[in-house]
This record gives structure tokens, sequence and C-alpha cells, in this order.
């Protein structure tokens, strides 16, 4: 829309199919998406929609069998080590004090070690745990992990950052909690994000846009513009315009399960 | 706690001295020959009369037993990550190295000094095979015991395969390598007892063959204190290392309920 330069990330008719005895199962068919500089994207879909076999074609753990995938405006498809990640579960390494996990990372994708050092120092700082830099992971709680996962991600120099369900393993509070920081943290630092959900709430509350998935073989049911202004309020779910939207888009992936079946 | 841990010391302490007390009892009670069974006053002044050539003897054994683990520990890390990146030198080797655990030591020594000689070679050859096999295997089986979701962020970020061993594999593979290390420590010490018996002109192994020859039960039982304290010594410093090592575990006995959210 905006010119060809802008946009992080592409997908270009994707499609992937696993064999599972004699028989190939679809996972995903045909999918094209973008992801503008600075946009914050959300994948959203019924579970075992194929949202991870996407994430790791887009990470180039696995190649599409069509389709091409282009980062930061160069093919990708198949190339490792372009972007960076947030898992769902906070895949912090228990062996490294909270500090050395994010600069372990930077380190991985090409920072040098004494800038790396100083960067994890600093954040951490900012977000309020420099206390527990030099602990291990363990003595932090499941949503204090998060927030270290997420800024290992956040500060890894690549086109695009891919969020998979972070908040799922949290509880209903600490995930309310969480989405706020995330949002504040985001809106200061505007980075290209795919990220994925299957709570709608969640993708109104957080994206620019969302592409709307349907069950098993995944294909893009919709695309919507999330109309809400920046920087975002987390009360934005008492707007009217937001319930409307939710249940668009609750009857859109009702519907796509009808035609599932 | 602290009547807890003073009970654990306590108890077994108060056994091995009753057990002790009973000897020396039945000794004098029934006058067994010291021949047949000295009592422990009979030992331990054995053991102060001859504490000089005892304490020479076991240093000679330590420093024996001490080459075979380095060399042992040694060849066991490097071929445990060898096998580990190429599992085809894994399938080619095993069964050659799982045939030599299986000869006794008392079969393979003689034909080692009969090819090596009666110096330190045949025997520091007896010690790496015994040392060998328990770090190799536990050490292997760790690094294939890293966790799944620490494995899928790495491929994910792109990181490089000695990425992956440096930052995953190998602090995965320590507790594991602690225990083979362990287990290796008091084999080691009854190896080199073994050796030094199969033929040598010195260590506490050595000492018990003169001590047995001349009916000396009261040398044999002081030879036998000496090796279970060097094997407990070992066993202990691969105890103490392993703590100082790994201190990354929580810690089992604390609750985690407390630090949630």
């Amino acid at each position: 829309m905006n010119g060809e330069q802008e946009v992080k990330l592409r997908l270009d008719g994707v499609s992937k199919s696993y064999a599972r005895g004699k028989q190939r199962h679809p996972v995903l068919d045909r999918i094209s998406l973008t992801v503008r500089e600075g946009e914050f994207v959300t994948l959203i879909g019924p579970s075992g929609s194929g949202k991870t076999t996407l994430f790791r074609l887009i990470g180039g753990v696995e190649r599409p069998d069509e389709g091409q995938i282009y980062i930061g405006g160069e093919l990708a498809t198949g190339r490792r080590g372009l972007i960076s990640y947030m898992p769902q579960q906070a895949s912090l390494f228990p062996w490294m004090s909270v500090a050395a996990n994010i600069s372990s990372a930077l380190a991985s994708a090409g920072v040098p070690a004494k800038e790396a050092e100083t960067l994890a120092s600093r954040w951490l700082e900012r977000i309020g745990l420099g206390a527990v830099a030099k602990q291990y992971p363990h003595v932090l709680s499941g949503g204090m992990q998060q927030r270290v996962s997420f800024l290992r991600a956040l500060l890894m120099p690549r086109d695009i950052m891919c969020l998979d369900e972070p908040f799922a393993a949290l509880d209903a509070l600490t995930r309310a909690d969480m989405q706020a920081w995330l949002l504040q943290l985001w809106e200061a630092e505007r980075r290209s994000v795919l990220f994925v959900t299957h709570s709608i709430e969640e993708a109104l509350t957080l994206s620019d846009r969302i592409y709307v998935l349907s069950p098993a073989p995944a294909r893009v049911l919709a695309e919507l513009a999330v109309p809400f202004p920046r920087p975002r309020r987390v009360g934005v779910w008492k707007d009217p315009a937001f319930v409307e939207l939710k249940e668009r888009v609750l009857a859109m992936l009702g519907e796509g399960a009808a035609h599932g079946r | 706690m602290a009547n807890k841990s003073y009970r654990s010391v306590l108890l077994p302490v108060a056994t091995l001295f009753g057990l002790a007390l009973v000897w020396q009892a039945s000794c004098s009670l029934f006058a067994i020959d010291p021949w047949m069974l000295p009592s422990p006053l009979d030992i331990a002044e054995r053991m102060g009369t001859d504490a000089a050539r005892l304490a020479e003897q076991s240093a000679a054994t330590l420093t024996l037993a001490l080459k075979g683990i380095g060399l042992g520990v040694g060849f066991g890390v490097v071929s445990a990550i060898l096998f580990h990146l190429i599992p085809g030198v894994r399938t080619a080797l095993s069964p050659v190295i799982i045939i030599t655990q299986n000869i006794p030591l008392i079969a393979l020594g003689p034909l080692l000094m009969l090819w090596f000689g009666f110096g330190i070679l045949p025997k520091l050859i007896l010690l790496v095979l015994v040392c060998y096999f328990p770090v190799a295997w536990s050490m292997l089986a760790g690094l294939g015991q890293a966790e799944p979701h620490l494995r899928e962020y790495l491929a994910m970020i792109g990181a490089k395969r000695w990425e992956v061993l440096r930052r995953l594999e190998l602090p995965a593979s320590l507790p594991y390598f602690f225990s083979g290390l362990k287990i290796t420590a008091t084999y080691s010490i009854s190896s080199a007892i073994v050796a030094e018996w199969l033929g040598g002109s010195e260590g506490i192994g050595h000492y018990l063959v003169l001590k047995k020859n001349g009916y000396d039960t009261a040398g044999v039982f002081s030879a036998i204190i000496c090796i279970v304290a060097l094997s407990l010594l070992f066993y202990g410093i691969a105890a103490l290392l392993e703590r100082l090592v790994i201190r990354w575990r929580p810690p089992r006995s604390e609750e985690k309920g407390g630090k949630a959210a």
C-alpha cells in the first residue's frame, strides 16, 4: 500500500501439508499476508489451525510446499536467523542469568558481546527487573519470565518479531497485566510484530490489523483493520465498536468452522 | 531442620561405632587369633606403626587413580560430544566399547601386562577403560535430553549448530556428566587396586598383596581402610564439584507458590 520497501514480512500463497501414513493432510492453504514496518499484526484462528506451522515456515525451520516468504524485502523461504521469536513458554535457559539469557540471544543475532551486555542490563533496569538481572530465571514468576522473554525478542536486531501465543499459559489477571505492559512498551518502540492468539479480545486490544484464519487447512478468511487510535488504553474493550468488531470476528470464526465440516 | 541434619550425621556414626565395639568385644570374648580376625584396636595399632608406609602407598595409588580419571573423563567427554554430533561414529564404535566393558579386569590386566610390560602404561590403560565408560555414556544420554522447547527456540532464532551445543546441550548434560563422574570416582580407586595387585611395586594394592602373603591380617585391614577412605574422598570431591558447578537448580524443598506473579 505504502510502497514495497516498507513491508517487513510478506507471505505469498504459502501452502504446507504433512504426510500422515499414506495420506497428505493439508495444514496451510495458500496463505498470503503482510506486516509493514512498525505494524502490529495478529493472526487469529481456532486451535489446531496451523499457526505454529506458519511460524516454523517463517523462521525457516521448515520449507513450504508452495509459495514464498519475504523478510525485509528479500526472499527468505527456508532461511533461518532472520526473525526474533517469543514462544508460548518463556524458554529461558535455566543455567544462564536473566541478563545472560538476553545478551546471549543478542550475540546470536550478531550484536557484539559488550554491547549486548550493556543493552540487556539497561533494558532490564528500564522494565523494573534490574534487581534480578544477575539471578537465575527460576526465581522469577511466570509473568516476569515472559517479560524477559519479550525483551529478548524485542532487542534482537531483526526485521520482524514473531510472538506465538505468548500469554496463553498465564492466569487471567497476569495476562491482562501483561497485555497492558506489552502495549505500552510496544507503542514506545514500534517494532514490526506478527502475533498469534486465539483470544479475540487480545487481538483487538493490541493489533493494528487482524487476519482471521479458518480451521485446518487454514485459509485467510478475512483481514480487518482495528480502528482504535494509538496510544491505546487497555479499557478499549468498553468501546461499543470493540464489541461490534468482536462479534464480527466471532461470526467469521463460527462460519469458518461450519465450512470446514 | 538443624535437628534433622544432626540426626542424619549422628545415627550412621553411632552405628559404625557400635559395630566396632561389638567387633572388639567378640575378639576378646572368643579369643580369636589376630591372623584370623584382628580386633579394631589391633588394626589401629598397626596403622599407627605403619603410618608412613601406608601414607606413601596411598599417595601412589591416589596419583595413579587421578591420572586414570583425568584421561578417562577426558576421553569420555570428547567421545560423548563426538558420538552426539556424528551418530554414525557411535553406531560403529559402541559394540567395541561395550565389549571392552564386559571383559573382567582380572582377565584383561595380565594381558595388558604381557603386551605393555610392568610399568605404568598397562595400569593406566586398565583405569582409562574403567573410567571412560560411565562418563561417556551418561553424558551422551544427557546431550540428547535437552528440553525440546529450548531446542525449538534456538532453531527459530536461527542458532548455529555449535551454539546449540554450547548454550543448550552441554549445560543440559552436566547433571548427567556428574552422575557418571561420581560412579567413575569410586570405580577408579578399586580398579587402581586391582591393577597394582596384578603387577607393580608400589601402591596400596601392592601393599595388600605383601600383607596377605605374610598372613598379616591387621595389615590387610589397614589397607582396606585406606582404600575405603580414598574412595570416599574421590566421591566427595566429585559431589562437591557437582554442587559448585550446577548452581542453577531451584532448591527442591522451597515452595514455589509464594512467588506467583
